[in-house]
């Protein structure tokens, strides 16, 4: 038999596997691509972005793995965890294998869904193949950062955590929200409006803030996986051309979707802004400086330029995303502070440096309107204190977050929305969630909010040690870092290498 | 605009007032006060007298930040609206509803 072209093996392998359906009716066997409404008249219009056939596929991910595999063993060998920067760095990736690791995982099994649910070969296949990565995402970050486990507080009990702490309900309400809508929502929520328009910002900072902070192995796996992230940025674009060039009427559709998931997509990002400028010890890049890089010039200033031509627009309270781009990482990460008694990572007031190096980022905020707090906090701390919000907070019945956000245009005033549904009322956190709230009411009432819940009686008992010991939270995990576990340990262990 | 979705979509609030008894959810919100990241959610019986709920929530949470005199504490609103509340007067008596908006300045 002579043998096909890459050409011809590709299109047997992903388009002449495929048959019609004569015996059933096809509605049947897809039976939920056509309730939101798109309307799809041709799917051999869809270009397969992934270009690769299943046996090319492995034989890629197999060569990364050995390599990631070979750095992680030496890491283990030589006592790699004692050449970080500082132990505490690792509350970054500890927020990483908490918040992100499950969403890989729960990516995995919606494509699969999709991978058995898209009406056409093409796109099923190109859902297989994502479904594929991001359970190898998932893997293999759980391998790279249980070799911290061994030593660190915080890396135990992260898929009971996700699906309990508050601050993980950010992005695990996220996700859930994405995969209970139907597949070409699904697909413009998360592999264009989180993937194609905010993945630089969330996967670059933690990546780049492991090579600064001496994390070889965190390094190694986003090389694993940037090859990965680009082919889904593709799919992404991918899907968007194809939904808006099927049919006229499925553009306002979409753009009803992009403006309600780039406002969601980038909540979740506000965890990543906190995280750059407070939690690396050396700095990546600010918050600030990603925001404008990865979004501002590259989606803003040339994607939507693009997309204009299909009739879509930048997706609505982009202006406000931008206008606090001056705040948002000195908001969250205040907020983390404050609750970190109640968190798997611990926080401290930032030192000297890192204080100037905030200043110098953020000439416009940080000087006058964050730095004082710092300032309060170290005294409370000089005066054997900690500061702690002792209570609760009010969380925005959307993105989940405690509402620490303030007014557009003013920061020093709380940003506080409302809307009644059925005689009760909601709260929101800006002009963002609230019309996302909106539009689907009914959807965002059952929201599992930690804070109701724990008042429900639904988190192991009133008290905080109670609610503590439900979410899985050990001592040494929480808190504050100077003194902590980690901390004593890293000090001891640096103390005695210099004997 | 209701869901789109493949079958009739109706559910219950996940936090509607019959879940909490006779008590209800209250937000208080120390509006000048950057220590205090947000505001805070309690859960409080809608006839606690007004006096006991801020000696017994409001008083001991905005204490978070030492500087805080209770004494100090004024320009009340409920939702939006201006009141002075009687001491001894019960939280439902005073409009204060399940997820209600309570703010203060000091």
């Amino acid at each position: 038999m002579a043998k096909l072209s890459m050409k011809e093996r590709y299109a047997a392998l992903t388009r002449d596997l495929d048959w019609d359906f004569d015996y059933v009716d096809s509605k049947e066997v897809f039976p939920y691509t056509t309730f939101e409404g798109i309307k799809i008249h041709d799917w051999s219009k869809w270009e397969d972005p992934f270009r690769l056939t299943v046996d090319s596929y492995f034989k890629y991910q197999a060569e990364k793995d050995r390599r990631l595999y070979a750095v992680l063993d030496s890491f283990a060998q030589s006592q790699g965890h004692l050449s970080l920067h500082e132990a505490r760095y690792l509350n970054a990736m500890k927020l990483f294998l908490q918040g992100v690791t499950p969403l890989e995982y729960a990516a995995h099994r919606h494509f699969a869904f999709l991978a058995r649910f898209l009406d056409s070969g093409g796109p099923r296949f190109a859902a297989l193949c994502q479904s594929i990565d991001e359970l190898r995402h998932a893997q293999t970050e759980i391998h790279t950062l249980s070799n911290y486990n061994k030593y660190y507080s915080g890396f135990h009990s992260w898929p009971k955590m996700h699906d309990r702490v508050w601050y993980l309900s950010v992005p695990k309400s996220f996700f859930d929200d994405a995969i209970s809508s139907g597949p070409f929502e699904f697909l413009t929520a998360i592999s264009f409006s989180f993937e194609y328009l905010l993945t630089n910002l969330l996967f670059v900072p933690f990546m780049s803030g492991a090579s600064f902070n001496g994390d070889l192995p965190t390094m190694t796996f986003g090389f694993s996986a940037q090859s990965d992230e680009s082919r889904h940025m593709t799919l992404g674009l991918e899907s968007i051309r194809f939904l808006l060039e099927q049919d006229p009427d499925n553009v306002p559709i979409v753009q009803g979707w992009i403006d309600k998931w780039f406002w969601r997509s980038y909540r979740v990002t506000a965890l990543v802004a906190g995280m750059m400028d407070y939690m690396l010890p050396r700095k990546v890049m600010s918050w600030k400086e990603a925001f404008e890089l990865y979004f501002e010039e590259q989606m803003m200033g040339s994607l939507f330029k693009d997309l204009a031509y299909y009739g879509i627009r930048p997706p609505a309270h982009v202006g406000d995303a931008i206008a606090e781009k001056e705040h948002l990482s000195h908001q969250v990460y205040w907020t983390l502070y404050s609750f970190s008694f109640a968190a798997a990572f611990t926080t401290t007031v930032p030192d000297p440096a890192e204080l100037e190096w905030l200043s110098q980022t953020y000439p416009e905020s940080f000087d006058k309107l964050y730095r004082p707090r710092w300032e309060r906090a170290a005294e409370i701390t000089e005066g054997g204190g900690r500061f702690f919000f002792q209570g609760l907070p009010q969380l925005c019945q959307v993105c989940q977050i405690p509402m620490l956000f303030t007014e557009p245009g003013d920061p020093t005033t709380i940003c506080q929305r409302h809307s009644n549904f059925n005689g009760e009322n909601f709260d929101f956190c800006s002009d963002g969630c609230k019309s996302i709230f909106d539009k689907e009411p009914e959807k965002y009432i059952q929201a599992w909010l930690p804070v109701h819940q724990i008042f429900q009686g639904n988190c192991g008992g009133p008290s905080v040690p109670e609610v503590l010991d439900w979410y899985g939270i050990q001592e040494g995990d929480n808190a504050e870092y100077l003194g902590s576990k980690d901390n004593l340990n890293w000090l001891s262990w640096h103390d005695d290498s210099a004997k | 605009m209701p869901v789109k979705a493949i079958s009739n979509y109706s559910f219950e609030s996940r936090s509607r007032a019959e879940l909490y008894g006779d008590d209800q959810l209250v937000n208080v919100w120390w509006v000048n006060a950057p220590m205090m990241c947000a505001a805070a959610c309690f859960r409080a019986p809608r006839e606690m007298a007004w006096s006991d709920f801020l000696a017994a929530m409001v008083y001991p949470w905005a204490s978070s930040d030492p500087g805080f005199e209770a004494s100090r504490a004024s320009s009340w609103q409920v939702d939006g609206v201006g009141f002075s509340p009687d001491p001894s007067a019960t939280l439902a008596s005073l409009g204060v509803r399940h997820k209600s908006l309570v703010s203060f300045k000091s």
